[in-house]
């Protein structure tokens, strides 16, 4: 089941994960590395990020490697620019409205 | 099409300055004139339904009509905050994505013979499972090279 990628990033942490994973895959431990939480608190962190899509899991033996899945983003993204188009109409239509009682 | 109930957490904000006095800016926003002209820009479709009760609890909705395709988009919602001329806060659900109920926020300030309107679009507070969707700002900045195809 694939969880809402806004909802995913919405979180310091899961952001901070995601940013470093944008620079290349990368080991459990480098990509959660100097956030002040305990393990099990990451590990729901990471869950959440694999559930919505944004990250997927190689195990290799003992390592578990990460790496960034940009599809969701970029659903997202072109989600956010057809809602902001659609607001974008309404100032339009203000804009027009005030020039023409100018 | 199908990502629209994806978004529910996002929260789009966007701001535009206008060369006319507040209390001019914002009549225009709560006139049924401008809501008719809403998406008509260099487009000939048609408004067969737009309606504004400004006053709290009052309805807010549209439906809009592109004549070639024959399909109907539209939404509405209710007021929820008057302060005229500074702000203005109504519910609001897209009938393509009825699940999501949305707030917009619209903040008018004047500077001289300016004003500038930020709308924020979000959803509705206390709507989300996990508490913290307002926090999130839609910022793809760290991730432009990770997104290019």
């Amino acid at each position: 089941m694939t969880g809402d990628p806004f909802r995913a990033l919405g979180h310091p942490i899961r952001r901070g994960v995601i940013e470093r994973l944008a620079e290349g895959p990368t080991t459990v431990g480098e990509a959660t590395r100097g956030f002040d939480v305990s393990k099990p608190t990451l590990s729901k962190h990471l869950r959440v990020l694999e559930e919505a899509g944004l990250i997927t899991r190689v195990v290799d033996g003992r390592t578990h490697r990460l790496a960034l899945n940009v599809e969701p983003l970029r659903d997202a993204g072109a989600w956010i620019d057809e809602q902001r188009g659609r607001w974008e109409g309404l100032f339009d239509a203000v804009q027009s409205f005030l020039e023409e009682r100018r | 099409m199908s990502q629209r109930g994806d978004g529910a957490g996002a929260t789009i904000r966007l701001e535009r300055t206008f060369h006319a006095r507040a209390q001019d800016v914002f009549d225009a926003w709560t006139s049924v004139e401008v809501l008719r002209r809403w998406w008509h820009a260099g487009r000939d479709w048609e408004t067969p339904h737009a309606e504004l009760d400004l006053r709290p609890g009052g309805a807010i909705r549209i439906t809009m009509r592109d004549p070639h395709r024959g399909v109907n988009y539209g939404g509405g919602g209710e007021f929820t905050e008057i302060e005229p001329p500074r702000r203005l806060a109504f519910t609001w659900t897209w009938d393509d994505d009825p699940s999501t109920q949305q707030l917009v926020e619209v903040d008018f300030t004047e500077h001289g013979e300016h004003t500038t309107v930020r709308l924020t679009n979000s959803g509705v507070p206390g709507r989300s499972t996990e508490g913290h969707v307002a926090g999130w700002e839609v910022s793809f900045v760290n991730l432009d090279g990770a997104l290019q195809p």
